[in-house]
């Protein structure tokens, strides 16, 4: 070769080079801390009550798992359309990345995902256990009802489920306006349910009779028919006001009856703020009347918001105190109230009267929204005994066959999400109750709990591989920040203000793809390991061995650096004294 | 083919008909064309080639340190600052026999901050165990490019290519672009000494204890003695195939001078001219174009030297409490040379200031006037003293 020297004298090489390998330094023996796997629980997990695995859906998402996606939503929820639209997304709340820049906009993936099945683009693939022989009495197809029937079926049992109204949907399909949420979407996963076999019996309205009647003719009974009765405000007049409820009912019926000019929705909960906003697609100039601040109300902020932008006029810290006719006209008057204090279990400041002159209010027409209760006794255990299980989101009275009640009857929030975790607890409850008995069902719920939080985990009830949710919840503090540069939250495309007032068209579109894909990869997926392969990449020992998709450490080299714990992104792994 | 070209993108090209495999680097100026260039090969497959951005000179050292053990022909380019980085790597390529070409592009060094022509840099890494090749014009440094190459893969020592800021690394001159069949002719593919494998695993670089060190050292030297004679015979090979020489030293009217004037890089371009002026006023000068600096061609520089009257050495260097450094080596390569003629140090266009015909000419005068040097180094040009 032309590389031989051309003066043909040879070119002495004597560098150090050894053949001995470096495997017989068992670096390894330096050690006195060891990296290992271990997966922990994601904030946005344990906040969601039905007990989403956001980091893992998100994982799936960014990775084109679509199908993945959907069905590790399926395992906890049945409604992502629905719950994309309506739910309070408490997940965004604690979302780790608002340290860095914004919270991920969890709902809009949640939405794309159950939008793209109902288009009929994703299959859900979650299988349904042989059955058990056994059937369920549900009654109410609310949420909770619907939940609790779709997570049994799944289980393998058979369900009757016992409707008063003309169709299933309860609250979702009478409480909830169009522009929130449209009936085809509602009507979809509701479908999608159905498939698990269930049977819905609907115009069947239910009594006590009924009820003890079923105990004999089932397994197990689960009421969650919600408040069929609206609190009274227990003042004079109150007979001329109509039912803020009622009337979203009609609207949902199609009954668009002819509007008045004004009118007035006393109340500060989600159904007073639906009521003034349809009232204002109506052409209502609307005032909502509250007794407490602003600040207080029950409704979601974002409604609220959303309820001044489109004209409602909110006056608050007036408590009414009589209604009377002139004319034409309601004249409410109003009490002015002021702060007094915080009230000590709720977080929210203690109102008395003011103590000045009182004040009145004229309006065409009045709703009042204050809220709701049982309809009946009954939909309460009668007699509370030591056997009775109060849990986080139903009650198991003291009976055999077991008796239990959810869903707004028991949940101290009465949102969707808390609906579909009541659902999904009866559920676990029922199924525990038939295995091992009652006394065992309070330890197998908690094995069964994401993170440190209340929300049970279906996919850890039933065995699933690598959803073991630990109880150690990641913070900020314990992401590698180097991995993510600052994004801005996707944005989702919203009716103008004109069209929002004039219609009941949905307000919210659905992300593109596009923009949905580049959301996703905003998520840290925190405590979950994505496969980045950092800790393999960054070992200096060479010490992760990587083995049909699973990592491992090798001992033997493992010197107990600590890189592989540093490099990874979002804390899958951690250091362990060696014992 | 000719084409105009600035130094930067001569270099580059010669790397690119090189068929480097690994390319390393972190910009910095005057060196960035050269290795922004390349970059672009890589990206749009002109080359096929690995480029490996890096955050530092050390880690770009490091690099191409790596891919040479695995027996890949390897390239990196510098200047200044980035080359004093690098400076731990480069006796690691140099003793752990890995035959990487750098570029060099001679750059003063901070504080105060200086782009500009300098060649203090190199010079300051002569003990590393890189040869260093000083370039005058666009052609000499391609073409030196494809030399380096090939003496680096036979003796297995890494060449450092040295080329002047701006003066030659940002100015347009026609330059011959070799066809790539007759560099393949010329330069064959790397077959190398040392390379790491996978299949037969072993480790190089580890501990040498006192009973092995000085062998090892000296068997860099025993390379480095060699390489005269192996660039002689490369230099031919080239000049077979291309038609172009440059040689260690080059002789510019040499052979009936009196005096004799030392010069590098750029410099050697203008000096021509001084020479030719001088030549016409029936001036007995020449001229000795210093090309190689490592290894240091200590019998060529007795033999053309030994015998005129008086050498004028210009420095565009100076190393601190002792004078400028190729004066330095021409003093040394001379004191056991009996009746060598006094050695006369300029120091002259540091940190991008111009030598010019007017600093030359005056360097030669000074020169021919004293009997005798009047200090070490004469500084020539100062404006504020």
């Amino acid at each position: 070769m032309a590389q031989e020297p051309e003066n043909g004298k040879k070119i002495p090489l004597f560098i150090s080079r050894s053949h001995i390998l470096t495997d017989v330094n068992k670096t390894g023996s330096w050690r006195f801390v060891r990296p290992i796997y271990r997966e922990k629980t994601a904030p946005c997990s344990t906040a969601c009550p039905a007990g989403q695995d956001i980091p893992r859906i998100e994982m799936f998402f960014n990775q084109n798992q679509f199908e993945d996606a959907l069905n590790t939503i399926l395992f906890e929820n049945p409604f992502p359309s629905v719950c994309g639209r309506v739910c309070f997304h408490p997940c965004e709340r604690v979302c780790n990345r608002a340290g860095l820049d914004e919270p991920v906009a969890v709902h809009d993936l949640e939405r794309f995902i159950g939008d793209a099945a109902a288009r009929g683009e994703l299959k859900p693939g979650l299988k349904k256990l042989p059955a058990k022989g056994k059937t369920v009495c549900i009654i109410g197809a609310g949420p909770a009802g619907m939940a609790a029937g779709y997570f049994l079926s799944r289980m393998g049992y058979s369900c009757d489920i016992y409707e008063a109204r003309s169709e299933p949907g309860g609250i979702l399909r009478w409480g909830i306006p169009r522009y929130r949420l449209p009936e085809t979407v509602l009507t979809f996963e509701i479908d999608r349910i159905k498939q698990y076999g269930l049977k819905i019996s609907c115009n069947t309205p239910v009594t006590h009779d009924f009820v003890e009647d079923a105990k004999n003719r089932y397994q197990a009974v689960f009421i969650a028919c919600g408040h069929g009765r609206s609190l009274k405000m227990n003042i004079p007049g109150e007979h001329m006001a109509d039912d803020g409820l009622d009337y979203l009912n009609r609207l949902r019926k199609g009954d668009t009856a002819p509007s008045t000019t004004t009118a007035a929705v006393i109340g500060g909960g989600n159904t007073a703020i639906d009521v003034a906003r349809s009232l204002v697609r109506q052409g209502t100039k609307t005032t909502l009347i509250y007794r407490r601040q602003k600040q207080d109300m029950p409704a979601f902020k974002e409604e609220v918001e959303m309820a001044v932008e489109e004209g409602v006029t909110i006056m608050e810290l007036f408590s009414p105190v009589k209604i009377e006719k002139h004319d034409e006209e309601f004249v409410i008057s109003l009490q002015k109230m002021k702060t007094a204090g915080m009230e000590t279990d709720r977080g929210r400041s203690r109102v008395i009267p003011d103590g000045g002159p009182g004040h009145q209010f004229r309006t065409l027409k009045i709703f009042t929204a204050i809220g709701a209760e049982p309809a009946d006794p009954w939909l309460s255990p009668l007699q509370k005994t030591d056997a009775t299980l109060d849990l986080s989101h139903c009650t198991l009275a003291d009976s055999d066959p077991p008796l239990l009640y959810g869903g707004d009857l028991t949940n101290a929030i009465q949102s969707v999400p808390d609906a579909v975790a009541s659902g999904k607890q009866a559920a676990m409850a029922i199924d525990i109750f038939f295995k091992q008995g009652r006394h065992a069902i309070t330890d197998r719920l908690n094995s069964c709990r994401v993170g440190n939080g209340p929300a049970l985990s279906m996919a850890r009830y039933m065995g699933e591989k690598q959803r073991n949710r630990h109880e150690d919840v990641v913070s900020f503090e314990h992401i590698n920040l180097d991995y993510f540069p600052r994004e801005s939250r996707a944005e989702t495309k919203t009716l103008s203000l004109d069209d929002r007032v004039r219609s009941f068209d949905e307000i919210k579109t659905t992300l593109t793809i596009d923009r949905a894909l580049k959301e996703s990869r905003r998520c840290f997926n925190c405590g979950i390991c994505n496969a980045c392969d950092n800790c393999r990449i960054f070992c200096p020992e060479i010490a992760v061995t990587l083995h049909a998709g699973e990592r491992q450490i090798d001992l033997d080299y493992c010197k107990g650096c600590g890189i592989c714990v540093v490099e990874c992104p979002r804390s899958a792994m951690e250091l362990q004294e060696e014992g | 083919m000719k084409e105009v070209l600035e130094g930067s993108h001569a270099v580059s090209q010669a790397v690119r008909l090189a068929k480097v495999q690994v390319m390393s680097a972190y910009p910095i100026t005057p060196q960035t064309h050269i290795v922004e260039a390349l970059s672009e090969y890589c990206a749009d497959g002109t080359m096929d080639a690995r480029f490996i951005c890096v955050e530092s000179e050390h880690s770009a050292m490091a690099a191409v340190i790596g891919a040479s053990s695995a027996g890949i022909r390897t390239f990196t380019a510098t200047s200044s600052q980035g080359l004093a980085l690098m400076h731990e790597l480069l006796h690691w390529a140099s003793a752990g026999r890995l035959p990487i070409v750098m570029a060099e592009v001679n750059r003063a060094l901070a504080p105060g901050w200086n782009i500009w022509m300098d060649q203090t840099d190199s010079l300051a890494q002569r003990d590393t165990g890189w040869i260093q090749l000083y370039c005058e014009d666009g052609q000499e440094v391609l073409d030196t490019v494809l030399q380096a190459y090939r003496l680096a893969e036979t003796v297995n020592l890494p060449v450092m290519v040295v080329l002047d800021a701006f003066f030659l690394s940002h100015t347009f001159e026609p330059v011959d672009i070799p066809g790539q069949d007759l560099v393949d002719r010329f330069l064959p593919p790397f077959s190398p000494k040392i390379a790491l494998d996978t299949s037969d695993p072993f480790a190089i670089g580890q501990m040498a204890p006192p009973n092995v060190y000085m062998e090892m050292r000296r068997d860099v030297q025993k390379a480095m003695e060699q390489v005269l004679d192996i660039f002689s015979g490369v230099e031919q090979e080239f000049l077979n195939i291309f038609g172009r020489t440059y040689g260690p030293v080059e002789r510019f009217y040499c052979d009936d001078a009196r005096i004799i004037m030392v010069v590098t890089g750029t410099a050697a371009g203008t000096c021509r001219q001084v020479i030719s002026d001088l030549r016409s006023k029936g001036e007995k000068v020449g001229m000795l174009k210093l090309k190689m600096f490592r290894p240091f061609p200590v019998n060529l520089i007795r033999e053309d030297l030994g015998r005129v009257q008086k050498i004028a050495v210009v420095d565009r260097n100076f190393s601190f409490g002792a004078s400028g450094i190729f004066a330095q080596e021409i003093r040394a390569a001379l004191c056991n040379h009996p009746g060598h003629p006094p050695v006369f140090g300029y120091i002259a266009g540091l940190g991008g200031r111009d030598v010019t015909v007017d600093t030359l000419s005056e360097i030669y005068w000074k020169t021919k006037e004293s009997d005798a040097p009047e200090d070490e180094s004469v500084w020539v040009g100062l404006v504020n003293c």
